[in-house]
């Protein structure tokens, strides 16, 4: 996948903490953003989940057991942290604090630019309904597909999301195949 | 369904950001880390908000049962809040790993 590499809690040991702490946001940031925007739908949400994941794994990288990749760990953490996001989404709508979602948490414009400065009004009108679309296509399955849908997405094996989520890797393939017929059906036409 | 159409979707479900958008968000995080005030969101309390709830609906009543509306009531927010189906997420995930 895009930018992965397989720094090891090893490896950052010999740095300056500020540089080792630099490398795995570096290496991991994409892949966590990614998740957690997939998963909430939200890029405000999104941006606070990666920060809090980043500080949370680096304040308890010592006591990572190494029994899963640095990787798969950091998406447990954001996966949690999303959990918790839905749980108090739902509380706030219960005691009706919570707001219309309308264009709330929809990414800014500048961010979905491509990087050639040549290319960026059409380009980016495209990426943005695009953008739209698959995070509505996403937003319309049960949560466990969702789940499941968004870390193969990012091009985790089937063992690698089980252990993320804490399933059984059965039950990660038969969400991921419900989750791919609907994605596919919403998604048709750019397929 | 084939492996190439798959790929397709695999590719499209990706989350594409302008370079600036990830150098801003590094240093945003080394800000954080660094010791600055943290705006640590209150939903990221939830999963002691959740407990805290838990503990308060399933305790054992001191007084005479509640009537029948109040019962409502809970049973509603339990169902609302989803935490009977989200008690195998728990489990699954230790808490302490944050």
């Amino acid at each position: 996948m895009e930018n992965e590499k397989k720094t090891k809690p090893e490896g950052l040991a010999g740095k300056d903490p500020e540089s080792a702490f630099a490398l795995l946001i570096e290496e991991h940031q994409r892949l966590v953003y990614a998740v957690a925007l997939r998963l909430t739908s939200n890029t405000d949400a999104a941006e606070d989940i990666t920060q809090e994941t980043f500080i949370a794994a680096w304040k308890h990288l010592k006591d990572f057991r190494g029994e899963s990749s640095l990787k798969t760990w950091l998406l447990r953490i954001a996966a949690n942290k999303a959990r918790s996001y839905w749980r108090w989404k739902k509380l706030r709508n219960w005691v009706g604090l919570g707001r219309g979602e309308g264009e709330e948490g929809a990414p800014a414009l500048e961010d979905l630019l491509p990087d050639r400065a040549g290319d960026r009004p059409e380009q980016a009108a495209l990426a943005a309904d695009l953008e739209r679309r698959v995070q509505a296509a996403i937003a319309l399955l049960p949560p466990r597909q969702r789940e499941v849908a968004v870390l193969r997405s990012q091009e985790l094996s089937m063992a690698e999301i089980a252990a993320a989520l804490g399933m059984a890797e059965g039950t990660v393939k038969a969400h991921w195949f419900e989750a791919r017929k609907k994605l596919e059906a919403s998604l048709g036409e750019y397929l | 369904m084939n492996d190439d159409k798959e790929k397709r979707l695999i590719s499209l479900l990706a989350v594409r950001r302008h370079e600036a958008f990830w150098q801003r968000q590094e240093k945003e995080i080394l800000a954080a880390a660094a010791g600055r005030p943290s705006h640590r969101k209150a939903w990221l309390l939830a999963p002691a908000a959740a407990l805290a709830a838990l503990l308060f609906f399933t305790a054992k009543p001191q007084t005479p049962a509640p009537a029948p509306e109040n019962q409502l009531v809970s049973t509603a927010f339990l169902e609302h809040l989803d935490l009977l189906d989200d008690m195998d997420v728990l489990e699954a995930v230790p808490e302490n790993e944050l």
